[in-house]
């Protein structure tokens, strides 16, 4: 049998490793509720651009832009991947290093030139433990990431794409489906595909004559000129707080199996330490019974 | 009379939302005023000092680009930053002028990219100065 006072300790250890993760879930749950906030907040934004495409594409005018135009050769490729700063969060990081390094090296396999960013602390050990050293790393977005601090990066990667030395921008997160599901997956978004709303816009046209109600200062060719980017900052900001919001989601849950595992082993062993403990007990009363019938002879 | 609804949203959050009896913004090329009644419009936004009249009282806001879009007397104005004009940060914007003008500008791109921070960042001073 076991030493009991052995058990005991481990015992006590469990109880304290719970207390943390309980802290941790509850930490994580607030924080989510925050972030979660301000994705909701943030798209008020992206309903107003793809209105204001939709809007345009209906006055009859094409929506095209050299940000939607696919390069004819892809020399220099890029490829962001956002993870988190801290672990303790269950697959999270796990998912979205598994999503990107394979098109990392299906890339590199296509393209001549490969660059590789990198966000959050986990995902560059990670990517730096299979030998991948990224050219560019962040470590400023945490639960919060502020819209300025994305723009800083997305107007470096727009005046790249503009002059010619990036041809294709993919990006690894994890996409918050719903609170029950989220996603890890890579995302083209240099050349974008298509803006929301310019398809409606289409639809919209052939039922009306094309004329829209709006007057546009200068002219909509230019607004368009400012949109589509105005679109793709939206777009990249939306990555950053979707995996945001997903990183906190993944901690809540990781952090309330820890929790529970950790309430059940507390009572095996407390289960596993009582018996221990009358074994013991019965033990010594049998030598003392012992003891006293030699005594008696 | 007639009010209008003024919305400002930035990519983080609705950053405005009030009721206001006269609005001016700078679109791309010079200053618009907006009244009720104001005839359906879709305007480029330029970088500078947004005002918002209500109840007599004018409020100033640094609007950093973006778009306006006014219908049925609702103005919304979408932008990258919305700051009141007392909170703008002229050092910062007086430190990103001095390096804009240092930059390259042997193409056409780097030219434009140069001319729109120079123009930002004048724009800042501006409002900061005139909020004083």
């Amino acid at each position: 049998m076991a030493n009991a006072r052995k058990l005991d300790k481990r015992r006590k250890s469990v109880r304290n490793i719970r207390k943390i993760t309980r802290t941790m879930e509850l930490i994580a749950t607030a924080r989510f509720k925050k972030a979660m906030d301000r994705a909701t907040a943030a798209t008020a934004y992206t309903r107003r651009i793809t209105q204001l495409v939709s809007d345009l594409a209906s006055s009859g005018l094409e929506v095209r832009h050299p940000l939607m135009e696919p390069r004819a050769e892809t020399n220099t490729a890029l490829l962001l991947v956002l993870t988190g700063n801290r672990g303790l969060c269950g697959g999270y990081n796990g998912g979205v290093i598994r999503q990107a390094i394979p098109r990392y090296n299906e890339l590199k396999e296509s393209v001549s030139n490969v660059q590789l960013e990198v966000s959050g602390k986990r995902g560059i050990t990670a990517l730096r433990f299979r030998g991948i050293e990224p050219h560019e790393t962040f470590l400023n977005f945490d639960d919060q990431p502020r819209f300025s601090e994305v723009e800083a990066i997305a107007n470096r990667y727009l005046a790249e794409y503009a002059a010619g030395r990036l041809d294709r921008l993919d990006v690894a997160y994890t996409r918050f489906v719903s609170i029950g599901r989220q996603q890890a997956l890579v995302e083209t978004l240099l050349p974008l595909g298509g803006i929301e709303g310019a398809d409606s816009g289409d639809a919209k046209k052939s039922s009306s004559t094309g004329e829209s109600m709006y007057e546009f200062l200068p002219s909509a060719e230019s607004i368009l000129e400012e949109v589509v980017p105005a679109s793709f900052k939206a777009k990249l900001f939306k990555c950053f707080l979707d995996a945001a919001v997903s990183e906190q989601i993944a901690r809540m849950v990781a952090m309330k199996a820890a929790t529970e595992n950790a309430g059940d082993m507390i009572k095996q062993l407390s289960m596993t330490y009582n018996r221990a403990r009358q074994s013991q007990i019965t033990g010594e009363i049998m030598e003392i019974i012992g003891g006293v019938e030699a005594l008696k002879k | 009379m007639a009010e209008l609804n003024c919305i400002v949203v930035t990519p983080e959050k609705t950053a405005l939302e009030t009721k206001a009896e006269f609005v001016a913004m700078p679109l791309y090329d010079g200053e618009i005023g907006i009244l009720p009644g104001h005839s359906p419009m879709i305007g480029r936004l330029g970088y500078g000092e947004m005002r918002i009249r209500a109840g007599g009282k004018e409020t100033r806001y640094y609007v950093d680009g973006g778009f306006v879009q006014v219908a049925d007397n609702v103005v919304s104005i979408l932008t990258n930053r919305a700051v009141l004009g007392t909170s703008v940060d002229a050092e910062a914007a007086r430190k990103q002028l001095a390096a804009a003008t240092k930059r390259p500008a042997s193409t056409d791109e780097e030219l434009e990219l140069r001319d729109r921070l120079v123009i930002q960042s004048r724009a800042q001073i501006r409002v900061a100065a005139r909020a004083k």
